[in-house]
This record gives structure tokens, sequence and C-alpha cells, in this order.
């Protein structure tokens, strides 16, 4: 996941030789930045205007829903600590906080919603770390 | 000073007598009074799992009150009771004003812009065909 910053630009330079396939590209979202892991640069370079990148990109596209805030769906302007069974979704199973980028959630809501859980452990209503 | 709203939440060990439970209201409402605070509301959420050891416990009683007063002297007050008290393991308040004042904010906010689109979406009407489509369904 750490990578799909830096996969986003090169996508973009990409844009201008062959405008159609890497529309096509963004619409699959995050899909192809994991296909070129580290080494992606250079190879996808190549690959992008000429023909072998073209079966490629076809054999391993798959589509990501567009994420969508849950709270902002539903107009919520407080997210409460007490419901700690609303909170525990946006939390792994060891008590870590999921990002952004797991679960969708806007900036807004992610802050407000750290803010929640944070003060739902410390009443202990949610784990800091679940025990073993 | 503004009046202020608190969250409070104690959990008491899950052993405690109810009576013992309803002697800390009393005394925590009698010391909000003091200090000029009111307690709204008193909620017995009963005997929960508690997500992490407490005290060596692993349920604990919870009792969630709201509390409004105008002095920060107040809380402190109420905090050291429940420091005080034997059967209070763990104890939490939060200033809940602020932010249902941002709340209400947000409503009023969204309100206004709900009010205002359809006021909008007509003179942008002929310049966006998109536009045009969404004011007849308004």
């Amino acid at each position: 996941m750490p990578d799909q910053p830096k996969q986003d630009p090169p996508a973009e330079a990409e844009a201008p030789p062959a405008p159609a396939a890497p529309r096509a590209e963004g619409h699959s979202g995050g899909g192809p930045p994991r296909r070129e892991g580290g080494p992606g640069g250079v190879p996808r370079r190549e690959g992008g205007p000429g023909g072998p990148g073209g079966p490629r990109r076809g054999k391993r596209q798959f589509f990501r829903k567009k994420k969508v805030c849950r709270f902002c769906v539903e107009h919520v302007d407080f997210i409460d600590y007490k419901k700690a069974d609303m909170l525990q979704p946006f939390v792994q199973d060891r008590g870590k906080i999921l990002p952004r980028r797991m679960t969708g959630t806007c900036s807004r809501h992610q802050r407000w919603l750290g803010e929640a859980i944070k003060r739902a452990r410390n009443i202990a209503l949610l784990p800091f770390a679940t025990e073993l | 000073m503004q009046e202020r709203l608190y969250d409070l939440i104690f959990i008491c060990r899950p052993a405690t007598p109810e009576e013992e439970v309803n002697k800390i209201v009393a005394t925590l409402e009698h010391s909000a009074g003091e200090h000029g605070g009111k307690v709204d509301k008193v909620e017995r959420w009963g005997t929960r799992r508690l997500a992490y050891r407490v005290s060596k416990h692993r349920e604990g009683f919870y009792v969630y009150l709201v509390v409004r007063g105008t002095q920060s002297d107040m809380i402190k007050e109420l905090e050291r009771r429940l420091k005080v008290a034997d059967p209070v393991i763990k104890y939490q308040t939060i200033r809940l004003d602020e932010e249902l004042k941002r709340q209400a904010k947000l409503a009023r906010h969204r309100e206004r812009r709900a009010g205002r689109r359809p006021r909008k979406a007509a003179p942008t009407a002929p310049a966006l065909p998109g536009a045009e489509q969404a004011a007849p369904a308004n």
C-alpha cells in the first residue's frame, strides 16, 4: 500500500502518448499500481504505449468500487464514542484504527472517528490491544 | 462563564451492591449542586464486559451521567469524589458542549445549502446541460 502515492504520478505521465488506455487504468482505481510493485517505474513506461502493456493490463485488471465515506452519506455530524459496536468496523481485530484507505472515510470524519475510538478505549469500551 | 455540558462515565466493580452505586450517584448530584451545576441524566448501563482488564476486573458496572455547570471546579470536585470512592475503578469526563455546537452549526449549514440549491440551479441551467436535468428533479 505505501507505493500507491508513488505510483500515481507515472500514470499521469503516461497519459499523453496513449490517452485511451491510461484512462481505463484510471477507472480501475488502485488496481494497476499493485501490479508494478517496487520495480514498476521503468517497465511500465515501456508497456504503456506499446503492445505488450495491453494484454497484461487486461489480465490483471480488477475493479475497485469507489469508496464513499459512510458518515458523509448519512450526514453524521457527531460520532458518538459510547456506541462501541458502531466503531467496531473501523478497528482491526487487534484493536488498531483502520486507515482511511481501507474504509474510505473522508478526512474530516476519520479525524472525528479517531477521537471517538480513543475515547471509547479510555473507558474500556474498545481495546487498546487485544490480549492473547 | 458559559454553561458547559459534560459526559461523565464511571465504572464500578461488578460486585458492587446497587445501594453503593446509588450512593455514589447521590453524592455526585449533591456536589454538582454545590458548585452550581446539575446532573441532567443518569443512565445505568449495567454490567458490561470491559475491553481490557481494569484493576484485575474483566467486567464492570457502567454508569453514565450528563452534567451541566458553569464552574470548572465542579468537574474537579466530581473527579476527586470518583477517585476517592472505593468501588469506582475507572471514570472519564468529556466536555460535550463544543461538539454539540459544532454539530448544530453543521446542521444549520446543511439546511441552508439544501434550501439554496434549487434557486442556484435555475440560472446555471442554460450553461450546463447536467444542471438542467437536475433542476426539474428538484
